[in-house]
């Protein structure tokens, strides 16, 4: 699907003058048309890399803030000929800093918050406001307004209209016009918030910017991990409605695993797991914990230590119900052409051995490439009732998570993701303590 | 057969579509199915987090209950449930509402509007409402048009109406009530509901067909011999005489259930899953298929009325002495009618289809017979070879099974029929939500695939008008086979198949 762009050229206006301006736009033509009754979509837009590519004369083309495979292709590239492990993600901060220190003055049109993503614009959003942090730190604050029509693209259909509205300039000019945010969110719309960038890289608009009422979405997968992990419970525990991009990417995990279990004469084998291990890329461990406290959750293990061994892998302790001692340990593994989603998860294995009969243990194998189950066969697994899957990762774009998430969320975070949260950053923390603490 | 231990990871993992903000109001809210069956659901959907917070239920009837009584009287009837979730159901409860609502007076369909532009500010249901007439379908047509009247119906992106069966009486009055609906809303806003269509099993055999490459290649008249439908009851009219008697087996079982499950096992694969692309198929299937001898009807259809049956411990009286059935009465409880479908698909491979009341057991199920070997080099363990078989079980025991030979254990080569058997219920150990459940959620969400269209139910009427003219001016040619309860119906509809050389499945 191809991106689509706003009716006309957007029209820059003194920022506070764009409230009155919108609520006049469509009264002009329909009296009474406020446009789509739908839901606002804030989008904070910082595409660094992008920025950064263009202004190195590697990407020629307009800065669009969407991800395209020329983007990603360019970033590998920055990976490859820098200085940089191979298996650096391509979005990943060191590629940033390593593009920064290139010189070069190039320039081109910023149309970020001008493509909308057809995933998202066919969802008909009422408004789009797109914070586009510059590179520059003295950009002083611009604002652009548009009209939008999503049209379909088999043609035919009526959509309903929004506008879009978009906010440019540095961090600190931004953070600055964030007052004129209040009058552009009606009321009466769902508003969400999508944080698309590091968690970590403007804490100050972000707390700004992601209010109690506002359904956040983020990428616990971007940023340091303990802070992104921080602020997922925080703000869950609160009470705001979060979805995680990196939880979304693990549901095709999720719903393998429960799959295997499915038939009730399984059911017994998760009442007996001592083993669980996950193998992850790269260093990022977010995803790989979260799926870990998921399991424990579900299958109400309680965590009784977590250490980190040789400053690579997590391994962690949970007491199951019936008393016994279920090992956890989350593996790095070096990748040479990473996901574009940092500690993207390549396997799970979970060891299940009945107390009264070790023989009868079964083991359970997701991975998501065959080499990975052959990997983690080894050590006498073949020997055991083998359950093997491979489990098929799906490459959807970021937009395409996000619309997928607009689309579906109730206006509240996953249950699951509530009750994981919290264990998954208990883990991390003790892990990082120096020395890791035990309790009961 | 009762679920063992919930698969603790599978909670919560349903990647379900969001009902977008919603007023569903229900015509007709003091009545049975509102409590029995569309306020549990609501709840249930309520429980899986399936309903927005944006969520309203406003129950309309004549009774002049406030919304306290309506939320009393729900609460009474779900405190089971309530039990087990009585923090959820304190959420739920606040979004019910109830307007006493007469649909013939105008005046109450205005001060109805006011109550839903009212729920509309409380609630933020944006406007976006589902009616649901769980009323006599007389009312149909006049619902339609006051809703209409109020403006009710006026945005069809907005509004829809969800209408129970029976849907007409014959070709004609499905027809008219078509046009008397259509005058006052859009197709697109009417969603007739056939429960049987919201079965997990039945919408398997959308899956099955498909997804799976081995099946369709198979479903047609080169491999197929013939196809067997049934949906037998054990219970026999119970409290719905007043109704049944004036409509019988073939109005409340055929027309519908019956007929649905006929064309999801018959219809051409859709170009896309889309639900027009689905019910064009459906209906192009129907329009297909028609009684296997149109000139002599009565040879194709067996009617029958259950008599005595059970035991001393258990004595079970005859249908025309249940209470409110008329000692004379000709209604059937039991039909069993072959058809065929001409088409490139099915030309020549009859379909049986059959239900009644008082039958051995309670099972729905399809069962495809396919065309014997060619040629028989082995001698069959039983007698004669058998044909392989597909059963798809809708219920109970939800799953399918294959029939097919394999070699006797022992020296000789003698071949013996075995089956291969797929269970929901060993291969996900969890009970399938109940048929109102998805089909409230699709009506929600504006998805009409699991709803009949009317041409599709024109088409069904159509397909038995033949009967049902006979059965209205010569019914001495389509006569009434007493059976005994609780055995498979008259001897009769054996003959139907013994004629074919063909037997029905014991279930």
């Amino acid at each position: 699907m191809s991106p689509q762009l706003t009716l006309q050229t957007p029209l820059q206006l003194p920022p506070d003058e764009i409230p009155s301006y919108l609520d006049q736009l469509w009264e002009k033509d329909q009296p009474g048309n406020s446009g789509a009754n739908t839901f606002c979509l804030l989008v904070w837009q910082p595409a660094w890399i992008e920025q950064e590519l263009v202004r190195v004369g590697k990407i020629k083309a307009p800065i669009l803030g969407t991800q395209r495979n020329e983007l990603i292709e360019a970033a590998r590239q920055i990976v490859l000929k820098g200085d940089l492990p191979h298996s650096t993600p391509p979005f990943d901060k060191r590629v940033v800093e390593s593009l920064s220190e290139l010189s070069g003055k190039e320039q081109k049109d910023d149309l970020r918050g001008q493509h909308v993503d057809s995933a998202i614009s066919a969802l008909q959003p009422r408004r789009l406001i797109t914070l586009a942090p510059t590179l520059d730190k003295n950009h002083a604050l611009e604002a652009l307004v548009a009209a939008y029509c999503p049209l379909p693209e088999e043609g035919g259909g009526n959509s309903a209209c929004g506008d879009v509205v978009v906010l440019r300039g540095s961090i600190n000019s931004l953070e600055k016009g964030l007052d004129i945010l209040d009058g552009l969110l009606p009321e009466e719309l769902p508003a969400w918030l999508w944080w698309n960038g590091n968690l970590d890289e403007a804490p100050n608009l972000l707390s700004q910017l992601a209010l109690p009422k506002q359904r956040l979405v983020i990428d616990t997968a971007l940023g340091e991990p303990m802070k992104c992990l921080d602020l997922l419970k925080g703000k869950v525990t609160s009470g705001q409605a979060v979805n995680d991009l990196n939880w979304l990417r693990l549901r095709t995990w999720r719903e393998t695993l429960a799959m295997v279990f499915d038939p009730p004469s399984r059911r017994n084998a998760l009442n007996n797991i001592v083993k669980l291990d996950i193998d992850i890329e790269g260093k990022n461990p977010v995803q790989g914990l979260l799926l870990a406290a998921w399991i424990a959750e579900r299958l109400n293990w309680k965590l009784q230590e977590s250490n980190l061994l040789n400053n690579e892998s997590i391994e962690a302790k949970f007491r199951r119900p019936d008393g016994i001692i279920a090992n956890f340990r989350l593996v790095h593994l070096p990748i040479g052409k990473p996901s574009i989603h940092p500690g993207q998860i390549v396997g799970i294995r979970l060891i299940c051995k009945p107390y009264q009969n070790p023989r009868q243990g079964m083991c359970v194998i997701l991975a998501s490439e065959s080499g990975e189950c052959m990997r983690l066969e080894a050590g006498g697994m073949a020997n055991m009732e083998l359950v093997e899957e491979v489990v098929p990762i799906q490459n959807n774009s970021v937009e395409m998570d996000v619309a997928r998430l607009l689309s579906t969320s109730r206006g509240s975070t996953s249950p699951l993701l509530e009750r994981a949260a919290p264990i998954a950053t208990k883990m991390l923390s003790l892990s990082q303590s120096s020395n890791s603490a035990k309790f009961n | 057969m009762s679920s063992p231990i919930t698969n603790p990871l599978r909670v919560g993992l349903r990647q379900e579509r969001v009902i977008p903000p919603q007023c569903l109001v229900i015509f007709g809210a003091s009545g049975d199915l509102t409590h029995r069956k569309l306020v549990p659901s609501l709840f249930e959907l309520y429980k899986q987090r399936r309903l927005p917070s944006e969520f309203a239920l406003l129950g309309c009837a004549r009774r002049p209950w406030s919304d306290h009584d309506f939320r009393q009287k729900m609460a009474a009837s779900l405190s089971d449930k309530i039990k087990e979730s009585p923090i959820e159901w304190d959420e739920f409860c606040k979004g019910l509402f109830y307007e006493p609502v007469n649909i013939t007076h105008r005046e109450d369909l205005i001060k109805l509007g006011q109550r839903l532009e009212e729920i509309d500010r409380l609630r933020a249901t944006h406007s976006n409402r589902t009616f649901y007439l769980s009323i006599s379908p007389e009312f149909y047509g006049i619902a339609c048009r006051s809703l209409a009247e109020a403006n009710l119906l006026k945005d069809p992106k907005r509004s829809r109406v969800v209408i129970e069966k029976p849907f007409g009486r014959d070709y004609r009055s499905a027809q008219a009530l078509n046009k008397l609906v259509q005058n006052y809303c859009q197709e697109s806003q009417v969603f007739r509901i056939d429960h049987y269509l919201g079965k997990e099993t039945v919408q398997n055999i959308l899956v099955l067909r498909f997804a799976n490459t081995i099946f369709e290649p198979i479903w047609n008249r080169n491999y197929i011999s013939s196809i067997q439908i049934t949906a037998a009851e054990t219970v026999g009219v119970e409290e719905r005489a007043g109704y049944y008697e004036s409509s019988g087996a073939l109005r409340d079982m055929v027309q519908n259930h019956l007929t649905q499950m006929l064309s999801i096992t018959a219809m051409e694969p859709p170009g896309h899953f889309d639900p027009e692309a689905i019910r064009n198929e459906k209906a192009k299937v129907l329009q297909a298929a028609r009684i296997a001898d149109e000139i002599e009807p009565w040879k194709c259809c067996i009617r029958g009325q259950y008599g005595r049956g059970g035991n001393k411990e258990e004595p079970l009286l005859g249908y025309r002495e249940e209470s409110g059935v008329s000692p004379s009465s000709t209604t059937e409880t039991y039909v069993a009618i072959k058809l065929f479908i001409d088409n490139w698909r099915w030309q020549g491979v009859p379909f049986y289809i059959r239900t009644g009341k008082r039958l051995p057991k309670r099972v729905s199920e399809v069962v495809l017979t396919f065309r014997e070997a060619p040629v028989h080099l082995f001698d069959a363990a039983g007698g004669s070879p058998t044909s392989n078989q597909l059963i798809l079980r809708i219920q109970p025991d939800e799953g399918a099974v294959f029939r097919f030979d394999v070699k006797s254990p022992g020296s000789g080569m003698r071949s013996r029929p075995v089956e291969m058997d797929f269970s929901y219920e060993q291969s996900f150990g969890e009970p399938s939500d109940e048929g109102y459940v998805r089909l409230l959620a699709d009506a929600m969400l504006g998805d009409p695939t699991l709803f009949t269209r009317s041409d599709e139910v024109e088409a069904a009427w159509r397909l038995y008008t033949p009967l049902l003219e006979l059965i209205e001016d010569k019914p001495w040619q389509l006569p009434i086979h007493q059976y005994e309860s609780r055995t498979w119906g008259p001897a009769a509809a054996d003959v139907l198949l013994a004629r074919d050389e063909l037997l029905w499945r014991r279930p």
